[in-house]
């Protein structure tokens, strides 16, 4: 789904610049056991599953895990419940797949500021160093459970949809001085 | 502030998680009678030292970790699994 | 020079940028980088402020965060600001500022009165004197004292705070706290290395301690421009650190510069939550004061507190200081005012040699060794200072115009001892110093007593380096800069008290003198902090950084035991005051909680609905904005005679897979749920562990291994976490796999006789027939073109379905059951409708399963599985859950139906209306019955049914006589769910 460019805004010249990205997700959960299979049923299909705290970007998807035998799938926006459909008849024994397109929505924050902007909501370490792109956690930012993922061109926020808005507002607010491009969806 | 060191997270702050109480009781079996079901949820010892306790990473990984904390210092011996055997520090291990 | 005892250039002050500002209603002039304590000495005001509880004149005292007296009302746009620290203050163009604690006005002040009968107002005097009578202390002492006492003033604040702060959370490698020569030095040791440290001092100049000696401006000028090259070093200054909270983490105030400020949006203060491997302590010592009569004249101030305002500021604290010291640093101060031109009159020493006595007589100085201050001239200044020997004879009487005062330095051990550290008394400095455990970190410089420049520098490079090798790293010891030769100094002579006539304050800013810590010792409070409580001595928002120790060693005096028995008091966090705006960060207003919002939130707005809280949930109350009834009644009219929808996405979802989904389900719900076919749903209930209530809902069947569970919109996380508890600790053998769909569903309730016929036009293809969909029922269906799900179960009592959809498909799905309802008038409705038809149903929610209920009391018992274990199994079974006389659940009705029922009104017998047989738990207007319907928890309630009650709601002085019926008020026979 290419989620860093799907909807780009301007000015990611500047401090920050938030986008939304949209996109379908796909929750894979391996059952007892099952997670080696479900990792070759990925491979079949040209995904190497990322371990835990990790996430990799392929042609057309990103993959991350934050929970043990779990993976996110990010792809771009299909028939509702098609690519989770997908999933779960290649893994029908091995895993389920649960669509999450419409519960989980995705932001994408870049610019050189982006990490400093985060640093007042999140209390993980998000300096380069600490999480470089590749690394993804589960964690909470603004009072919402949140999933951070770190990728070349910036960071990707995903967010229960009935707490978007709000973590939109307070982004929006909280990266104002630093130079915030503002959104152009909505 | 605790700062607990999650297998599956790395180290995260107390909030992430929520304390699920004492993990060395365990529920008697289904047909057990009241008391013994009583004594697992109302008995509960309040040692000065080691304590062995649930804590579910509820905003990270939702795991069910369970720490050995020390009730006066709040040193963290350990960050195990729900089914790993805990071995308690001898004296000396203590700083 | 901008004010009359500016006598030099200042290191922080531009004398090219005059600043106006006005003290207590004088316009004045100070220079850029003065704090308001400084240019109101540059302007020779001394006096500043009245105290605590004498109401007696003070003047600054210190130069910095320490300080006892220098507290002032700051008046801006937002109103006032009281307990400002004039001393770390800086000032600002257009700076409005009032003193203190002073009525009618500084220099005349009545109530300085209890300075005069300060024989009746001794330590403890609170406690004795307002005891009694009881009912005094509301009416006649509180206010009293309140207007005698206090500092400050506070004024409501209307709207928003003015100030907005936040909370930024950092991380690092090493914190070091304290920026002198020791923290630089450590700082540049440990970047260096390639750690990732943080520097904070309090100061808004690093390398704050060398400045002020000039000797040391080159090293500190070329460790600076070092660390500035270390991206791994990052410095902050204006940053205070707070507090020490264990496992590594930290707590900082940072205030921010003119500049960020504005940048941030007019941001005052950032709260910086620092969490780091390892800490080093630098944070050095305060100088302190030494109790002896007069000890709180206007210019009485610490010697090192001269210094600083002559080197930061180029400000004279006076023309003529003499000084009363007891230890070679504070000689500093006298030699830089002298070289600027300023003569002591004298000073007064109780040692009888050393080296810098021996300096000081070399200048020319006069010098009274072996002497000790005994008496200060003057009320509002210093006018003469008395001189006496060591036996207490008098010797002299000097004249001078301030008197700079050093006891010695206390190491700043605050921190330490919040991790854990023992203080270790150290007769050499005659004072507290602390260690650290190697997991923690180090002490360097004073609080590990080390002393002189030179000395602490290496004493911090040290501790780094120690630091560096416990976290793997081993440091090479960096090619020292030319550091100034420390010089040769005398170890001090413990004094602490000058025992002669008059009051010695050992605490400034809370008035507790050497008598009052005395007197408490007599009185039983032996120990320090039991006495710091009597007397109130470090309680103040100084924490007694001048004279904490002063009073420990009063204390130790006055019972015979050395100081080191005594003890030091414990500081707790926070280290200074600290403004509640900047503990809220930015989780005010808008952000203070989050708000989750309906997918449809939007066009229940646009649709004129008023919206509710439901936890963070906002959900529509009802279509109107008009307040009263009549649109909820219309509401709920719409379904019970035609067709009604509502949103319930609120809901908890929960999908279950997995080959033990349905033994989970068996052992979580007190009913069964493994005999549950495909395709249909079931009305459970779970229980706690201790057989109380814990949550219902529907859970419906999707495949062999396959369950959705519903929980009511208040538990969704709760079960969550109950069923992951469990899963992972008690049932760990079962293959279930649980996650949250909450936000992914959006789901709606089509209520009402005609809602087969609405529901018929949106899903074509799916037999709607009592046969071919009855109640319980659930298929997955295609609802206007987009798929989801639909469940034959009702909430309202009428035939009703609830239909799923994807969350970004909601609009679709509700404009098209909305079009195909328009002509059989379908209504919108909201949570009130929802409710009263509930209520009229008999349905509970969380006015009900509220914690104290069991199933029998709301007459679910039948739905207790007999065979198998399930959570509350064992429990539900004892006494207290199954006792007859329990309140269970019934229905109320107004005998008088234009009277209204409220809930919480307590239900009575009419024979005696003293004790409580239960309360209303629901009510609202009906549909179904005139006037209200209810529903109520009553001891034995179900053998009451057609009996009568009386309800009383005091509150609103209402009486209610009720009849107590079914809680089904409608269709006790269900037959409309299945028609
Ligand atoms: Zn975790």
């Amino acid at each position: 789904m290419s989620a860093p460019d799907a909807r780009p805004t301007a000015g990611a010249t500047d401090g920050v610049a938030i986008s939304l990205c949209r996109t379908d997700v796909t929750e894979l959960a391996a059952l007892r056991n099952r997670a080696a299979e479900l990792e070759a049923i990925a491979a079949r299909r040209g995904l190497r599953l990322p371990p835990n705290g990790h996430v990799v970007t392929t042609a057309d998807l990103v993959a991350l895990a934050v929970r043990p035998q779990r993976w996110l799938l990010l792809s771009a926006p299909a028939a509702p419940g098609a690519a989770a459909a997908t999933w779960q008849a290649l893994c029908a024994d091995t895993a389920a797949a649960v669509d999450l397109s419409s519960g989980i929505t995705a932001l994408h924050l870049a610019g050189p500021s982006a990490r400093d902007a985060l640093a007042r909501g999140c209390r993980l370490d998000l300096a380069a160093e600490s999480f470089p792109p590749g690394r993804a956690a589960a964690t909470m930012m603004a009072q919402v459970s949140t999933i951070l993922a770190a990728l070349p061109s910036g960071i990707l926020i995903l967010t229960p949809a009935s707490t978007a808005r709000h973590l939109r507002e307070w982004l929006v607010a909280t990266a104002r001085p630093f130079g915030l491009a503002p959104p152009a969806d909505d | 502030m605790l700062r607990i060191r999650c297998p599956w997270c790395g180290e995260r702050d107390e909030v992430e998680f929520r304390y699920r109480g004492d993990a060395t009781k365990l529920r008697p079996a289904g047909d057990a009678d009241l008391a013994a079901f009583a004594a697992y949820l109302y008995e509960r010892d309040n040692p000065l030292g080691w304590h062995v306790e649930w804590w579910l990473h509820v905003a990270g990984c939702r795991q069910l970790l369970k720490l050995v904390r020390h009730t006066l210092s709040h040193e963290i011996h350990a960050v195990l699994a729900p089914s790993d055997e805990v071995s308690l520090p001898t004296a000396e291990a203590r700083r | 020079m901008r004010g009359p005892a500016r006598i030099a250039r200042g290191l922080l002050t531009d004398a090219q940028r005059p600043l106006r500002f006005r003290f207590d209603g004088r316009d004045l002039e100070g220079l850029a980088g003065d704090t308001l304590a400084s240019a109101l000495l540059a302007n020779g005001q001394q006096l500043i402020g009245r105290s605590f509880k004498y109401h007696r004149p003070r003047g600054v005292v210190t130069a910095g965060a320490g300080e006892p007296c220098g507290l002032v009302d700051l008046l801006g746009a937002a109103g006032r600001e009281p307990n400002q620290l004039a001393t770390t203050l800086p000032l600002r163009d257009g700076l409005v500022a009032e003193s203190q604690n002073r009525w009618p006005s500084l220099a005349f002040d009545v109530f300085a009165l209890n300075d005069r009968l300060s024989r009746l107002l001794p330590a403890g005097f609170y406690y004795k004197t307002f005891m009694s009578p009881a009912w005094a202390w509301e009416r006649l002492y509180e206010p009293l004292i309140r207007r005698a006492a206090g500092l400050g003033r506070l004024e409501a604040v209307v709207g928003d705070h003015a100030d907005p702060a936040e909370t930024v959370h950092d991380h690092g490698d090493v914190l070091v706290v304290g920026a002198g020569v020791a923290g630089l030095a450590a700082a540049q040791q440990l970047g260096s290395c390639g750690l990732r440290v943080l520097l904070a001092d309090q100061d808004v100049a690093l390398g704050a301690g060398p400045l002020l000696e000039p000797r040391w401006d080159a090293w500190r000028a070329a460790t600076l421009a070092s660390l500035a090259r270390l991206p791994n070093v990052r410095s902050l200054a204006s940053t205070t650190v707070l507090g020490a909270y264990g496992h590594g983490v930290f707590g900082a105030l940072e205030t921010l510069s003119a500049e960020e400020s504005r940048r941030f949006g007019g941001l005052r203060e950032r709260l910086r939550i620092i969490r780091v491997r390892r800490v080093i302590l630098a944070s050095g010592a305060a100088e302190r004061l030494i109790a002896f009569p007069g000890n709180d004249v206007p210019g009485v101030m610490l010697a090192g507190a001269a210094l600083a305002y002559l080197r930061r500021y180029g400000v004279a604290v006076g023309r003529q200081p003499a000084f009363f010291v007891n230890n070679d640093e504070a000689y500093e101060a006298l030699f830089a005012l002298a070289a600027a031109g300023i003569r002591s009159p004298g000073v007064v020493d109780p040692r009888t040699e050393s080296w810098a006595m021996t300096r000081a007589r070399a200048l020319g100085i006069e010098m009274h060794a072996g002497a000790v201050v005994s008496a200060v001239g003057g009320r509002c200044a210093v006018r003469t200072v008395t001189v006496a020997d060591l036996g207490g004879a008098h010797r002299a009487t000097l004249p001078a115009d301030c008197l700079l005062m050093s006891g010695g330095h206390t190491p700043l051990i605050a921190l330490a001892t919040q991790l854990g550290a023992p203080g270790q008394w150290q007769e050499a400095i005659a004072a507290f110093t602390a260690a650290l455990a190697p997991a923690t970190g180090r002490v360097a410089r004073a609080a590990h007593g080390v002393f002189g420049w030179a000395a602490a520098a290496r004493d911090g490079a040290a501790a780094a380096r120690a630091v560096a090798a416990e976290l793997g790293l081993d440091a090479e010891p960096l090619s020292a800069l030319c550091m100034p030769a420390d010089a040769e100094t005398t170890p001090l002579a413990a004094i602490w008290e000058v025992r002669a006539p008059g009051k010695a304050f050992v605490d400034l800013q809370n008035d507790v003198t050497a008598a009052d810590v005395r007197l408490a010792c007599r009185e039983g409070y032996e120990h320090l902090e039991h006495m710091k409580r009597y007397t109130t001595h470090g309680m103040a928002t100084d924490q007694g950084r001048t004279g904490g120790l002063t009073g420990a060693a009063v204390l130790a005096a006055a019972r015979a035991v050395p100081v080191s028995a005594v003890g030091a008091l414990k500081p707790r966090p926070f280290a200074q005051p600290i403004p509640f705006a900047a503990l809220a960060g930015g989780e005010v207003r808008e952000h203070y909680r989050p708000k989750r919002r309906l997918p449809l939130h939007d066009w229940h707005e646009t649709a004129g609905a008023s919206f509710v809280s439901a936890g963070l949930w906002l959900r529509p109350l009802v279509y109107s904005r008009t307040p009263g009834w009549e649109a909820v009644l219309e509401e709920a009219r719409a379904v019970r005679s035609a067709v009604g929808i509502t949103d319930v996405s609120t809901l908890g979802k929960i999908d279950v897979q997995g080959p033990d989904a349905a033994r989970l389900l068996d052992f979580v719900y007190a009913n069964t749920f493994s005999t549950l076919a495909i395709g249909r749903a079931r009305y459970g209930i779970m229980l706690r562990e201790d057989g109380l209530l814990f949550d219902d809902g529907t859970t419906t069947r999707l495949g062999p291994d396959h369950f959705l569970v519903t929980t009511t919109t208040a538990n969704a996380g709760p079960v969550l976490e109950h069923l992951e508890f469990h899963l992972q600790s008690v049932w760990r053998q079962l293959d279930v796999l649980l996650t949250d769909v909450t936000d992914q569903w959006a789901q709606f309730a089509l209520a009402g006789p005609r809602s087969r016929e609405v529901l018929a036009a949106v899903i074509p293809g799916l037999d709607l027939s009592n046969e071919g969909f009855p109640f319980m029922a659930a298929a997955a269906a295609d609802i206007a073109g987009v798929p989801g799900r639909v469940f034959r179960i009702s909430f309202s009592g009428e035939l009703a379905y609830e239909i799923a959809v994807p969350a970004v498909h909601a609009l679709t799905a509700w404009l098209a059951i909305l079009a195909a309802g328009h002509s059989l008038g379908i209504r919108p409705y909201g949570l009130d409708a929802l409710n009263l038809l509930r209520i009229e149903k008999g349905h509970v929610t969380g006015a009900e399963l509220n914690g104290n209920t069991t199933a029998d009391d709301l007459g679910m018992r039948r739905m207790l599985k007999p065979r198998g274990d399930f959570i509350g199994r064992a429990l539900a079974g004892r006494a207290g859950l199954v006792a007859p006389d329990r309140l269970q659940l019934v229905g109320v009705r107004a005998i008088d139906s234009a009277q209204r029922l409220r809930n919480g009104t307590q239900l009575v017998a009419p024979a005696d209306r003293t004790r409580s047989l239960g309360y209303i738990t629901s009510s609202s207007p009906s549909v179904e019955h005139p006037g209200w319907v209810g529903l109520a928890l009553v001891a034995g309630g179900r053998a009451r049914i057609g009996g009568r009650l009386v309800g009383l709601a005091p509150a609103h002085g209402e009486t209610t006589e009720l009849e107590i019926v079914s809680a089904h008020h409608v269709d006790p026979e269900n037959t409309r769910v299945r028609a």
